[in-house]
Formats: structure tokens, C-alpha cells, sequence
């Protein structure tokens, strides 16, 4: 029973973490119909900035975040107006292998200039605390990253649910040319979509530098899953990916523990698999 | 249509000189260039196979890395394991890949758009993971060739790739072979007709779903004897090497640098992206720390934001407007 | 149209720039391949494993006083010809491994090839080698399959997973009878790769020969996101003892997962990797005290039993790496030394002599823990020693066989909430 509590809490906080990873990649999708392959990257890049601030400056993480999420916030939207403005419409593949292009330019430079030494910050303020909740361990780091989670996700919702920009948004999603005949000017906000969804990652990789080693490898198995999030809530949706990301978590920790640790990722994306086929578009897809 | 038989001598006049080649002193025999032009012709072939059912058919697979590891595991358990002939594996794991494209694929037709390609790419992740445990065919550790006599009853050769070059070659007009054939067939404008609009062909009588699994069941088997190939040529085959994201990528980046949906685009794309990445790792890689794959990365984004239709649009684009009307009815 | 234009004739004048820079062959150097894994997951290890190699070029080419290390008085080999080392890149894939090594061999014309790090590249490219009988050597690829394959060319220097395993249930063994330790069950945790796997069956085979129960048994995907299963099956079963086999990344995930869920066993050991790299500790900290692992280098041993490696260090690795050796890196360098002197002794460069001498003489090496170097049929180096360190406060201190203890262990492992 202690067992279980603890499987399920772990589930329960890795999922919050993988929404937060595939909350951006889930607003670029949905509104603009791009797979931005680089989302792993993205997050690595993240987690840097906030490793770099803290090594130099010695800032925590816990704020660190706010620069991670400012930096991605320009690299995203730099993304969209050098890379997927110029790439869009032409083919339905072209901003998707474009953004593998530069996931390998990415992974490659930060290897070429940081070295792929694994670099850890220690000595920050959540290090390794711990709470204990009925005979589970928590770790406070991931808590604060998963209670972070819930409040971003919150935020971004409202802001496209109740606020003129988020109509705006989701319009274009609807139909970028009617929109556009309304007055909305999308060009700007596919930049600031990608601009925000960068932002979203810059923020997670910030504070996820509080607990997990950097490496310039370390985003590709975060993009895996965020992909899968993504397609299971159904794209744009972030409840959707909300919802997804807890279930992923869920079906993670429980087959790694009572099944076997080696195939939890197979179990993952075999949920994924059933779950799309009885419905094609995700659990929140329209 | 005169144009068309022109255009195509040419095509046919190069591949005659890529059969000669070997037989000239220093064409092939154990060079550097005579790796990278086995390897020209293996992922054309592979990028055709892909082409069938992604280019003509138009659903895109990211699943392919994993009938390509079917392939190579056949003709890999048939020596290693069996102590056979790759003769016997290869047919019987590209046919074993055939057969498994079609429950798997079948359901996932149901699906649209990026849905398609991203459950694609899970089940590439599931067959990864899967034979990583699966001790039977070697799980992690993978299986190894031994050192087998030269020559063609086993498919290797160690101080002459003579051998190799002329197998690829083979493969590749295998692959070709059937593509074109199809092409000009029913079974061409059946693709085309269910990539154009799905309804709209089957208003017109065409069984979508049919002609989708045949397809994609043919397009398997022949990534299947790519996969074989490439398991003979590297005397060794384990997940990560065949059944990778990384594999399935490479189909999918080669075909549309050439050219999605066309003929020649598989080879054209190959003949640029092979030699490139070999020689950036040959002569950039003693650098240090990934100056080869950054300069690679930076010319896949730009050929995507400059020319998305891959070097058969740029041709075309340099091409007359009229001449190429009439090249291929249907291509993009 | 224009730009179309410009874009073809960029590509194609990249194409032909890339092929026309063939190195031109020089006279008096003799060219050694090293091929690692320069990019990709295994990174870290390949570029300190490349340093290591022109480390000890550099000590053979120049003329240096004051090192107790064949080769390093004299200029060059065979009276004057320079080491060139032609590095290559093998990103951790064995099919790049093996039309890298046929290149090294048919293109640059190397005489031999260093590498490769990950067993599962060093298998294909050594085949290359072997059938094109050229000279193979392997510094640090643990896999016990390598030297099974009766090959003729190829050789290594680090001790298999096999005898490391060995090793750790002799001292397991050692615990137990001396000090009463109690030591029954063990758990394995380790990445689900060639390397792990490896390591783990025979870590499996060692238990079973001294009755150790296996009582967890937790493969897991490399670049794990989170260990937190893996790490909770551990503690479900309370092995008494673990066996480690991560890399670096997933070392650091895992010792914090531990550490999170307050949970430790009684003794842990790892086969090298992610423990044995001083960068991975030094980001972990305290935490990675008291952990064990089978090593053949570190700078406290290195101070008492090969002082020779320490100054090799100072003078020649650390200016390229800026950091210290650790013990895989070493050994790619103690196989250039012991190439050295083969061709040395050989007189000329002509392979099957240089493979003769290899594969019957002893050869002296400071840099190896047991002060000499000699293969047995297969190519596995005899002499190859390793002891079991802990370490404390960065430092690795070495607990096990009696005859290099510098340290009593600590044992068992201070609990988390007692640090």
C-alpha cells in the first residue's frame, strides 16, 4: 500500500511535468497545424540558460525561470519569423524537417560549446527536500516544478478562453483567412504563438535545472513523450494535454513498477496508440 | 511525351555508367567513394520504397525504421542464429515485414494528418523497446556476424565492396523497377487518386483502404530488403542502429529533398544527402564536437525554407514551363 | 530563379570542396586512427577518451625529460617518425563505427586504429580490422564478448565486465567472512543497452556462484526522464547490495532518486562509467559519497602505484581536457604506448611482426595499475587489474584487494538523513 501511494504520487508529478513540456508544443500545433521537432531543444536550451545564470551568478532556479522563459520567448519567435514563416504553406513537411534541421543545429552547437559534460547545480534553495505524505516521498524540487505546472496551465487557458488576444488566437486557429478578413493580424500572432509556446519550455527547462542533470542530449526523450501528450489530448487543447500528460504519468510509473522499469515507455505509447484509435483526434480534439 | 523518353535516356544512360563503374580500375574495389555510392543506392531504394506509400499515396510513415529493422533481422538471425544464408533471411524477414505493416498500419489509416505521423512514430518506439528486451533476437546486446568467407553465397566481402555496390545497385533497380511499373499502371492512379482525395476516389469506385494496405504492405517489404542489405553490410544489427526514430527520419529527409511523389526524387535525394553526410563526417568530424551534423542541420533548414519541393521542383523550376507539363501527369 | 540558381551552385561547390580534401600522405609519420564517439549520447567519454590518445602522442613525438615511461625520451618512433593521430567520429553508432574504420584503414592509411569506446561499435569496426588484418586496439569497451571472438588483431587493455564482476563478489565474500557484513541479496540497476546489459548478466553469473540471491533485477531506457520506478522496485526489494552499470546523466538521476525517496542499500558498486567520471561527482556532490565501483585509475591510487600516470596528466592531458584522467580514458592512452613499443621493438612498420610481438611479449606500462601489459589469445590483456574504490569527498579511495587499500570502507553506506 505504501508502495502504491508513492507510484501514484510519482505518476501524478511526472505528468504534470510532461504537461508543462507539451503545453507550448500543444499551442504551436493546434494553431498553426506545425510539428516543431526542435521542442526538445528547446527545453534543453532552457534548462542551460537557467543552469549558466545559476553557475555565474548564482541565482536560483526558482527565478531563473523567468530568464529561461524570456530567452525562449525570442528564440521561439525568432524561430517562426527566420524558419517556419519561410517554410509554411509550401509543403505539408517543410516546417517539419526544417525544425529537425535545427534540432540537430541546436543539440550540436550547445555540444560544441558547452561541452557534453553533465552539469547538475547544487546547492539551490529545493535541494533535495523532501516532504512525506501518508508514507510517500515527495520531492520538493519536482513539487514546486509541478505545482508551477498547474498555475501556467491555468494561466495560459484563461488567456485563451477569456482574453481578446486568446479570441484572437484561437480564431486564426479556426480559420487563418477569415480571421484575417476580421482584422486579425495573423502573421503576428503566429509569431507570438511561437513566441509563447517557446516561452512555455523556457520556463519548464528553467526550473526542471533544480533537479535534473543538463546535457545536450537530455530533451530527446522529453519530446517523445511531449509529442505523444500533444496527439493524445488533442492538439491545441490544453486540458487535452493536461489530462494526457497525467494519464502518460500515470501509465509510466505503474507498468515501471509492477510490470517492469524497460518497458514503460513501450506501455506509453501503446495507451497512446489504443486510445487514439477508438478516438483519432485525442481526448479533447475537435 | 518526347521529352519524357529524353529525360529518361539520360537517367538510364548514368545508371548504365553506375553499372560500369566497378569494372574500371579504381571504380569501386575498397575506396571511400565506393562506400558512399553503395550507400547512395541503398537509402534511394529505401527512400522509394518509403516514396510508395508516402510520396504516391500520400500518408506520410514515420513508421518505416521499423519494417527496415524486420528486414535486417531476418537476414541477421538466418547467419547468426541459424547458421544460414542471407538468401533465406532476407526474403523471409521482408516478408515477415510486409505482413506486419498491415494490422499495424490498418488502423492507423483511420487517422489524419500529423495524427498519422505521430502515432507512426510511436510504434516505431514500441518496436524499438520491445526488441531491446526480446532475447531471442539478441535484445540489447544485439547480433554479430562472424567472420564469414568472402564472396556471394554469403552476401559479404571484406577487401572488395565490388560485391556490395553491384548488390545495392540490384536493389535499387528492384525498387525503382517495381515503382515504375507501377506507375504506369492502374495501381499508379489508383495512389494518386486516393492521395488527391480520398472521397472523391471512392466515388469512383476505388477501394481506398485496399489500395492504401497494398501499398503500404509492398512499401514494407521492399524497406524490409533495404533493411536486409544493411544488415549484411555492417555485420552487425541491433535496435537502436535499425529501429530508430534516427532510421525513419532518414527516409522521410531524403525523399523530400529530392522530391516528394516523384520518380527520380528518391535517387536525386539520396545522391545529395548521402554524399554529403559522409564526406561532412569524413572531413569535418576530426573538428571535434559536431561541426559536421551543425553544418548538415543548417542545409536541411535551408533547402526546407528554399525549396520545399525538393530538387525535383528546383529542376523543374529551371525547366521551360510547358516541357515539364507533361513529364508525369500526377507529381507534385 | 536567380537564388535557385545560387543554391545549386553553393551545393555543388560544397560537394566538390569536401572531396578534394584528401590529406596527402607525409614522409616519416606513421598514422594511428582514433575513433570514438565524438558526438551523441556517449560525447563525454569519447572526446576525454581522444584527448587521452594525443596525450600520448604528444609523449612520443617530443623528446621528454624526467618521465619514468618508455618512449617518452626519445623523439618519435623507429628514430624519428612522428605519431599522427587521424581522429574520427563514430556518434555511438556502429554502423558509422565501421565505414569509419574502413576508412582509417583503405583511405588515410592508418596503421592501426584506437578505439572505440561503446562495445557495441567496437564489435563492427574491430570485424573490419580483423578481416582486413590490421591491428585493432581497444582501451576501454568492457564487453567480455570482444575478446571471445578469437580474433587475431585485435587487443584490449581494460578488464571485462566479467572479471570486474568477479571481483565484486569476492569482496562481497570478503565483507562477509571478515567483518560479518551479512551481505545476502542483491539488486541490478542498469541502462538497457549492449554495455548494461552485458555488465548485468555478468554481475548475475558472479552472484549465482556465491549464493547471492537477485532479488531485483531493473534494466532501464538510457536518457531516462525519471528513474522513479526503477528506483522504487530497488527499494521495494531492499537488495542488501546493488550493482550499478549507468552513464553519467542517468548516474547523477539516479543517486538523487535515491536520495529523494530516502532509501539506500547497504553497499553499492557500479561497474565504471557515470561513478568513475570526477565531472559527474563533482556536480553531485556530497551525494555521491560512499558509492563503490570497479576502477583501474584514480588519482589516489595513482599517487602511491603509477606516479608516472600523475605527471603524464599534468603535463600532457590536462592542457587538452582540463580535467584529470579518469579510468577509461587512461587505457585508450596505455594502448598507444604499448602500440609504441611494439613497432619499436618490430623495427619496422609491417603489421603481422608489430601483431607477433603484441600478441606474445610482456610490455612494460607505468600507466596500467599493474605496471605491464600482456594479451592472451583473443587479446585480452592479462595483467589488466582494477581494485574497488569508495568514494569520499571527491575523492576515490581504494578499499579493495588488501594489497592497494589506502582506506577503510565505510560500510554500510551513511544513510541519507545522517550526512
Amino acid at each position: 500500500m505504501n508502495h502504491f501511494l508513492q507510484v501514484l504520487f510519482d505518476g501524478l508529478l511526472n505528468g504534470l511535468v510532461y504537461a508543462l513540456v507539451a503545453a507550448g508544443l500543444s499551442m504551436i500545433w493546434g494553431v498553426m497545424d506545425v510539428i516543431n521537432f526542435a521542442h526538445g531543444e528547446f527545453l534543453m536550451v532552457g534548462m542551460y540558460v537557467s543552469y549558466w545564470i545559476g553557475f555565474f551568478l548564482d541565482v536560483d532556479p526558482l527565478f531563473s525561470w523567468i530568464a529561461s522563459g524570456a530567452f525562449l520567448f525570442i528564440m521561439g519567435a525568432a524561430t517562426y519569423r527566420l524558419i517556419i514563416r519561410n517554410s509554411l504553406g509550401k509543403s505539408a513537411m517543410a516546417p517539419l524537417l526544417a525544425t529537425f534541421g535545427l534540432s540537430m543545429v541546436l543539440k550540436n552547437f550547445c555540444m560544441n560549446r558547452f561541452t557534453p559534460n553533465f552539469r547538475l547545480l547544487s546547492g539551490t534553495v529545493l535541494e533535495g527536500k523532501t516532504i512525506s505524505v501518508g508514507g510517500a516521498i515527495l520531492s520538493v524540487p519536482q513539487l514546486a516544478t509541478a505545482a508551477f505546472a498547474l498555475v501556467l496551465l491555468a494561466c495560459l487557458y484563461w488567456m485563451l478562453k477569456r482574453t481578446r488576444l486568446g479570441w484572437a488566437i484561437q480564431a486564426t486557429a479556426m480559420d487563418s483567412e477569415a480571421a484575417e478578413l476580421m482584422g486579425i493580424r495573423t502573421e503576428n500572432i503566429y509569431l507570438l504563438v511561437f513566441g509563447i509556446g517557446g516561452a512555455c519550455v523556457g520556463i519548464t527547462g528553467g526550473l526542471m535545472t533544480s533537479y535534473l542533470a543538463v546535457y545536450p542530449e537530455v530533451g530527446s526523450l522529453f519530446s517523445l513523450i511531449a509529442f505523444v501528450v500533444v496527439a493524445l489530448g488533442g492538439f491545441g487543447s490544453i486540458p487535452g494535454a493536461l489530462l494526457a500528460a497525467i494519464i502518460i504519468g500515470l501509465v509510466e510509473s505503474f507498468t515501471g513498477f509492477y510490470v517492469a522499469a524497460v518497458v514503460k515507455y513501450a506501455a506509453v505509447f501503446a495507451v497512446y496508440l489504443a486510445v487514439i484509435l477508438i478516438r483519432p483526434k485525442g481526448l479533447f480534439g475537435w | 511525351m518526347n521529352t519524357k523518353k529524353i529525360s529518361d535516356g539520360i537517367w538510364y544512360l548514368l545508371l548504365a555508367g553506375a553499372l560500369v563503374l566497378p569494372f574500371i580500375p579504381g571504380g569501386i574495389e575498397n575506396t571511400f567513394h565506393g562506400h558512399v555510392l553503395t550507400m547512395v543506392f541503398l537509402y534511394a531504394s529505401m527512400a522509394q520504397a518509403w516514396n510508395i506509400i508516402s510520396g504516391y499515396c500520400g500518408q506520410t510513415s514515420f513508421g518505416h525504421a521499423v519494417f527496415f529493422g524486420i528486414g535486417a533481422y531476418g537476414a541477421a538471425m538466418a547467419v547468426v542464429q541459424f547458421n544460414s544464408l542471407p538468401w533465406y533471411g532476407a526474403p523471409v524477414g521482408a516478408l515477415v515485414a510486409a505482413l506486419v505493416s498491415i494490422p499495424i498500419s490498418a488502423p492507423c489509416f483511420r487517422l489524419k494528418g500529423h495524427y498519422f505521423a505521430i502515432a507512426t512514430f510511436a510504434i516505431v518506439e514500441i518496436f524499438n523497446r520491445l526488441f531491446m528486451i526480446w532475447d531471442w533476437v539478441g535484445g540489447a546486446i544485439g547480433l554479430d556476424y562472424p567472420i564469414l568467407e568472402d564472396g556471394w553465397r554469403n552476401f559479404s566481402w571484406s577487401s572488395d565492396k565490388t560485391g556490395y555496390y553491384l548488390g545495392a545497385l540490384f536493389l535499387f533497380a528492384l525498387v525503382f523497377g517495381v515503382v515504375r511499373w507501377i506507375d504506369s499502371h492502374r495501381m499508379g492512379y489508383y495512389l494518386r487518386a486516393v492521395r488527391e482525395g480520398q472521397e472523391t476516389a471512392e466515388s469512383l469506385g476505388v477501394n481506398s483502404s485496399l489500395v492504401k494496405l497494398s501499398a503500404m504492405a509492398l512499401s514494407a517489404g521492399l524497406a524490409g530488403l533495404c533493411g536486409a542489405f544493411f544488415a549484411q553490410y555492417n555485420y552487425r544489427v541491433d535496435p537502436p542502429m535499425v529501429m530508430s526514430l534516427d532510421m525513419s527520419m532518414k527516409f522521410v529527409l531524403i525523399t523530400i529533398l529530392g522530391g516528394l511523389g516523384t520518380f527520380w526524387g528518391p535517387l536525386l535525394g539520396a545522391a545529395v544527402l548521402i554524399p554529403l553526410q559522409e564526406y561532412t563526417r569524413a572531413y569535418l568530424a576530426h573538428l571535434g564536437s559536431g561541426v559536421d551534423l551543425i553544418i548538415f542541420g543548417l542545409i536541411i533548414i535551408y533547402t526546407m525554407i528554399r525549396q520545399p519541393t525538393g530538387i525535383m521542383g528546383l529542376i523543374r523550376g529551371l525547366a521551360p514551363r510547358g516541357r515539364d507539363a507533361s513529364n508525369d501527369g500526377g507529381d507534385r | 530563379m536567380l537564388r535557385k540558381i545560387a543554391f545549386t551552385v553553393v551545393l555543388c561547390v560544397l560537394g566538390a570542396l569536401l572531396l578534394t580534401g584528401v590529406a596527402v600522405a607525409e614522409d616519416k609519420v606513421i598514422k594511428i586512427g582514433a575513433l570514438f564517439p565524438l558526438t551523441g549520447p556517449s560525447a563525454v567519454s569519447g572526446q576525454n577518451c581522444l584527448n587521452s590518445v594525443l596525450a600520448a602522442a604528444e609523449l612520443i613525438n617530443g623528446a621528454y625529460e624526467g618521465f619514468d615511461v618508455p618512449l617518452a625520451a626519445t623523439e618519435g618512433l623507429l628514430g624519428g617518425y612522428k605519431v599522427e593521430i587521424i581522429k574520427a567520429d563514430h556518434q555511438g553508432k556502429p554502423d558509422v563505427a565501421k565505414s569509419e574504420a574502413e576508412r582509417l584503414y583503405n583511405q588515410e592509411g592508418v596503421f592501426a586504429v584506437i578505439g572505440s569506446y561503446n562495445s557495441a561499435a567496437t564489435k563492427p569496426a574491430s570485424a573490419v580490422a580483423e578481416r582486413a588484418k590490421k591491428l585493432f586496439l581497444c582501451g576501454a569497451s568492457s564487453s567480455a564478448a570482444l575478446t571471445e571472438r578469437e580474433y587475431k588483431y585485435f587487443f584490449r587493455h581494460a578488464p571485462t565486465d566479467a572479471i570486474e564482476a568477479t571481483e565484486f563478489t569476492d569482496y562481497i565474500t570478503y565483507l562477509n567472512e571478515k567483518k560479518g557484513a551479512g551481505i545476502k541479496t542483491l539488486g541490478l540497476i542498469y541502462e538497457n543497452t549492449e554495455f548494461g546489459k552485458h555488465a548485468a548478466d555478468e554481475g548475475k553469473k558472479a552472484a549465482a556462484k556465491i549464493g547471492l540471491e537477485v532479488v531485483a533485477d531493473v534494466p532501464f531506457n538510457n536518457g531516462a526522464t525519471n528513474l522513479s520506478s526503477e528506483v522504487q522496485t530497488l527499494k521495494a526489494a531492499n537488495p542488501d547490495a546493488v550493482f550499478g552499470a549507468a552513464l553519467g546523466g542517468d548516474y547523477s538521476l539516479w543517486v538523487r532518486t535515491m536520495k529523494q525517496v530516502n532509501w539506500l542499500p547497504k553497499i553499492a558498486i557500479n561497474f565504471c562509467t557515470g561513478y568513475q567520471n570526477p565531472a559527474v561527482q563533482k556536480e553531485l556532490a556530497g551525494d555521491g559519497d560512499y558509492f563503490m565501483g570497479g576502477m583501474s585509475f584514480s588519482p589516489e591510487l595513482a599517487k602511491e602505484f603509477m606516479p608516472e600516470a600523475l605527471k603524464v596528466q599534468e603535463k600532457f592531458y590536462f592542457p587538452l581536457a582540463n580535467q584529470e584522467f579518469d579510468s577509461d580514458s587512461l587505457q585508450e592512452a596505455v594502448m598507444l604506448l604499448v602500440l609504441g613499443q611494439a613497432i619499436e621493438k618490430a623495427g619496422e612498420l609491417d603489421t603481422e611482426k608489430v601483431r607477433e610481438i603484441l600478441a606474445t611479449e610482456t610490455f612494460v606500462s607505468p600507466l596500467s595499475l599493474s605496471g605491464e601489459v600482456a594479451f592472451e589469445p583473443g587479446g585480452q590483456n592479462i595483467k589488466a587489474l582494477s581494485v574497488i574504490t569508495q568514494i569520499k569527498d571527491l575523492k576515490y579511495n581504494t578499499i579493495y584487494p588488501e594489497k592497494f587499500k589506502n582506506a577503510e570502507p565505510v560500510y554500510p553506506m551513511a544513510p541519507w538523513d545522517n550526512r
